[in-house]
Parts: structure tokens; sequence; C-alpha cells
């Protein structure tokens, strides 16, 4: 969809902002061009679209040289977001989303209905509320939801992102990659994305470009760029706390194994005792008569005879299958037996996690597609 | 509504002197302009501000516009000094070396005055669209507007208060200056002052600046409406909060 060939840019000076940079990005993939400031990776992003012409190097998007085209048809079929201050603050909602379908030359009743669309789509409803009102008018994240909103404006199939989250508040910014990973789910774009923020890259990123000096220095999903970092650079880059970042992109469901074993309450205590020598388990969840988790069972407290429905440890927290394992290691440590059940709607056991399960995963880290299987 | 106030206590003080100054009517041998040529005056001072003020905006606009271009940007420096000197120029030559360019008159001083209060809207209307921020001007371009479009869609609008600012300044300006007109026969008020001053008669000269202070007065608290009312509600809104956060 998008391929960069050996692209450089010289800025007048001297300056070597992109060095012999070569990157493919498929239909549909979510690339998250990454670096410190100064890497060169806002450059590469404007030379997509012709805003920073190219020194060297050829760039195609969807089969044709970008040099082949007038270079505001080209700017037109791709959408671009920047952060918030890029709203034009004498226009309306509506007018700012509409400003490629009217360049377009889209007929006012559906520049209007494409607008309250967007709108609803990114969560701004009631959408004719917005329509009229002025960007001053709106907060630091709902100026974002309509910079992105805006460069949707023509449906266009690729997305330009340059650090469109930047300037907002951390829990608005989470809340907004996760609304945007859902929207991108199901429109599927193909996005660049700069970022100078790590945790987003792995976050959003199906491959994360990262960048250094100008020059490439990495180009893998986050889950080989956490796991097989190619130098000390990147070692440093996506931190010491790598291992726990890399729990972020594995879902509970992908390391929960089969249905776990399990006590009932209408059985001995006796039996229980006896399931667990057998397991050399010193805890098990307990499920009703049907299935649903109702706590756990533990040799301490399983002494005695009796039945396992009298001595039963009441549960704290729960997992679900589509919990990102960092939030599952979260509520593990405020577990009372240190484990974590999961459990489906119907609050069924379905899996267990424990710190073995996490280790487990650590030490082989997981293959890149079950990143993409992460429910935020 | 304090300035307000103030305004219009002002504007009565200065009524009052003007009518009083025409009410007594002689000084001694010397006739003070009766009302109705004093009437006459105060139109001909409003027609040649009004003209040249025209004229000043019509070509200080695009003037302002052409240099903002960026193909345009060797002669800002060039600008900002001639807009410098210019200003310290006194009035008075100015409107001297036109008399004698073009012979006394109206015209000359109407050509006078608008190569005078050109100067602030030139100014103004490079600053205001130069100042627009460099991420909205690319903002625009990424999005695939022509040049042109992001001028009159995005640049001019954004760059109107100071565009009108620079009008209002140069109004004011052109109030004060046409006085001076007088001087080279073109009428107005200042021909009351200039005979004031020949005769040395204060009442004389009050007669004629009275009335030319209430006149940029009006004039300026008129502009500062126009000027609100001509700004895009959006930017108006966002000025107002730009504000409000500091």
């Amino acid at each position: 969809m998008i391929e960069l060939r050996s692209v450089t840019k010289v800025f007048p000076g001297g300056a070597r902002a992109v060095d012999n940079v070569s990157l493919q990005i498929h239909q549909g993939e979510f690339c998250v061009l990454l670096g410190p400031s100064g890497c060169g990776k806002t450059t590469t992003l404007k030379m997509i679209n012709r805003l920073v012409p190219l020194t060297a190097g050829e760039i195609h998007v969807g089969d044709r040289d970008i040099r082949s085209l007038r270079v505001t048809d080209l700017r037109r079929r791709i959408g671009y977001a920047i952060q918030e201050v890029g709203l034009f603050p004498h226009m309306t909602v509506a007018q700012n989303i509409a400003i490629v379908p009217r360049l377009l030359g889209w007929p006012a009743a559906r520049r209007r209905a494409r607008a309250h669309d967007l709108l609803e789509l990114l969560g701004l409803t009631p959408a004719d509320d917005y329509l009229r009102r002025y960007p001053a008018e709106l907060s630091g994240g709902q100026r974002q939801r309509v910079g992105v909103a805006r460069a949707l404006g023509a449906d266009p199939a690729i997305l330009l992102m340059d650090e469109p989250f930047g300037a907002i508040d951390p829990i608005t910014r989470e809340r907004l990659q996760d609304e945007f990973l859902r929207i991108q789910n199901e429109i599927r774009k193909t996005v660049v994305f700069v970022t100078h923020d790590i945790h987003e890259a792995i976050k959003l990123g199906d491959r994360v470009a990262l960048m250094r000096d100008g020059r490439l220095v990495q180009h893998a999903p986050p889950a080989q760029l956490l796991s097989q970092p190619a130098d000390d650079f990147v070692r440093g880059f996506v931190g010491t706390d790598r291992t726990l970042k890399s729990l972020r992109l594995t879902a509970v469901r992908d390391v929960m194994g089969a249905s776990p074993a399990r006590a009932r309450i209408g059985d001995t205590l006796v039996a229980a005792r006896e399931a667990m020598d057998k397991l050399g388990k010193t805890v098990l969840p307990v499920a009703d008569d049907e299935d649903t988790f109702v706590g756990w069972i533990s040799r301490t407290v399983a002494t005695g005879s009796g039945l396992v429905g009298a001595r039963v440890i009441p549960y704290l927290v729960l997992g679900s299958p589509g919990m990102p394992l960092n939030e599952a290691l979260a509520l593990m440590l405020e577990s009372a037996t240190g484990q974590l059940a999961i459990v489906d709607d119907e609050r069924r056991l379905v899996g267990l996690v424990t710190f073995e399960t996490l280790f487990e995963r650590v030490r082989r880290p997981p293959e890149p597609p079950s990143a993409s299987e992460v429910q935020p | 509504m304090r300035r307000n106030l103030i305004l219009v206590v002002l504007l009565l003080g200065l009524a009052s002197v003007t009518a009083w100054v025409t009410h007594i009517g002689r000084v001694g041998f010397f006739m003070m302009a009766p009302p109705e040529k004093l009437l006459a005056a105060l139109r001909e001072h409003v027609e040649i501000v009004l003209v040249a003020e025209a004229i000043a905006i019509a070509v200080g606009i695009p003037l302002g516009l052409l240099l903002s271009r960026r193909s345009f940007s060797r002669g800002a420096p060039i600008l900002s000094a001639i807009t410098s000197v210019g200003q310290t120029v006194p009035t008075l030559a100015l409107v001297g070396v036109f008399s004698i360019m073009l012979g006394l008159g109206l015209r000359s001083a109407i050509v006078a005055l608008a190569v005078y209060t050109v100067l602030p809207i030139v100014r103004n209307t490079y600053a205001g669209l130069t100042s627009v921020d460099a991420r909205v001007r690319e903002a625009a371009r990424g999005m695939g507007m022509s040049p042109a479009q992001t001028l009159w869609r995005v640049e001019f609008p954004l760059a109107v208060p100071l565009i009108m600012a620079g009008i209002r300044t140069s109004t004011v300006l052109n109030v004060g200056s046409a006085a001076v007109a007088g001087m080279i026969g073109a009428g107005g008020l200042g021909e009351i002052i200039m005979t004031g001053v020949s005769l040395r008669l204060v009442e004389m000269i009050l007669q004629g600046a009275a009335p030319t202070a209430a006149l940029a007065i009006l004039l300026d608290r008129l502009l500062e409406t126009i000027g609100t009312r001509a700004t895009p509600r959006g930017l108006r809104l966002a000025l107002r909060r730009e504000l409000a956060e500091r």
C-alpha cells in the first residue's frame, strides 16, 4: 500500500534528516514510526504526502509514484491528522470535518451527513450538538477527536497521524488510544502514526519502525521489538521494564490453558485434599453445580471433614479472557490466593492465570499474531 | 461600560467647546466661522478622510498580502524599514512635498494622506497573515488545499483582527493628518485651525480642533465595533479563551 524505497532527505544546509530508509506498509496495517525527537520520523511521514519533498529515493502509494500525482490530489486522498492546534479556529466542527469533502466538491447535504456520522463514530454525541460548535468551545480531548474525524473526512484509505494524541493529559490519551483502536478494527485504514512514546507505539502498532538519526533501526511487530531488540539503542529505548511492557501484548485467553481442575461445593473436604495432593497444588478454584465460580479452597482451610462449600474462601477479583496480561498481573497481586480465576460472561470458570503462567510467557515471548487479539 | 461612559463624556465636552466658540460669534475684529461654514468644513474633512482611507485600504491590503507570500519574503525587511521610517516623517513634510509635486489643493492632500496612512495597513496585513500558526497552515496544505485556497479560507479569515486593527490605526491617523491638509488649501477643519493659528486666536483654533478630535474618537470606536463584527465568531471565542487562560 505504501512503499518507501531508499528514501533520503537532506535539508538545505546539509542536515541529513532521513537517510536511506526503506519501508513497506501493507494495506490495513497500523505502522508506528517511533524514535526520539529529531530522529526523522515526522520528516518521513511528511514525505508521504509531499509536505516535505524527497531528496532521493521513491515513495509509492497504492502502486503509484507520489510524484506522478498532482500534489493536491495526492493529499486529498490521504487523511492527515496533527496535534489539536491544527483545527481551524474560525470554522465550526462541521466545517472542519468537511474540508476535504468540500475540496472534492461533495454537495452540502452529503458533507453534513458525513460529518454527523464521523462524530458518532468518534463518540461525540449528540452529533448535531457538536456540528455547530467551534474548536474553542471544546475540551482538548474533544478537539483531538475532531482532528481524527477531520482526517477521516473523505474516507481516505490512508491516514497519516503526527503525534495526534500528544498534547493531552495521560488519562484522556489512554482513552483516545483505546477508542482509536476500536475504530481502526472497524474501518481498517492503512495508518502511519508518528510518536515518541514507546507505550503508545506498543499499544497501537501492528508493526513499529524505530528510527534513530534518520536511519531505520528496527522494523518489527511490538512483541519482537521488546523480546528481540536489534541493538543496544533499541534495548535502551524500549526500556528496562520491557518485560512488563510485553505483557500488555498478550491476552489472557492465549495463556490460560484448558479448563482448570476445580473442586465443587458439594465435594467432601477429604476429596478436595486428595485432589490437591494428586495435582500437586495447594489451592483449587471452587465452582457450584452450574459451574459458576464461587471462590477458592486451600490446604490450610480444608482441614477436618465436611463439605467444601462450608470452607470456601470468597474471591476478591475476577479476570476475563480478553484482558491483557499486565492487567491480569495487577489483579493477581490483589487476589487472596495469588491466582486469578478467569470467567466468562456467565461467571463460569474457563481458565486460571498463575505466576507460573506469567513466568513461562515472559521466557517464551508470544508469536506476533496474538498481539492483535488483545482487547483493550 | 465604563469606557463608553468616559467616551460619551469626552464627546459631550468636545461638542460643548465647539458650540461655545461658535456661539461667541466674534472676538475683537475677527469673526468666528459661522455654524454653516463649520458644518461644511466638517463634511469636507470627513470626505477627505474617507477617500484617503479607501485608497489606503485598496492599496495596503493587497500590498501586505503580496509581501507575506513566500516568494516575496525578501521584501519583508525592506517593508519594515519603510514602515518604521515612514511613520517618523512628519505629515507636514509629506503634505508639503506632494503639494509641490502635484500642486496645491484637494488632490495632493488626498494622495499625501493615503501614502502616509497606508503604512499601518500594510504592516498589519503582513503581520496578520504571517502570524497564522504554522501548524494550522500546514494542516491546510496537508489536507490538499491549494495556496490560493489556504490563503482565502484559512489565512485571511485568521488575519482579520489584525487587519482591522491596522485600518483603525490608519483612520485615526488620517483624521489628525487631514487637518494639516488645510494648509495647502484642501479645505476641511484644518482650514479653520490654520486661520486661527495665523490670527493668533485660540478660540478659532479650538473651533477647528475640537470637532477634529471628536471625529477621531467617534471613528475609532466605530471601527472597533466593525472590527469585532468582522472577526469570525469561532476566532473571537478562541481569542477570548486564550485571554481567560492567561
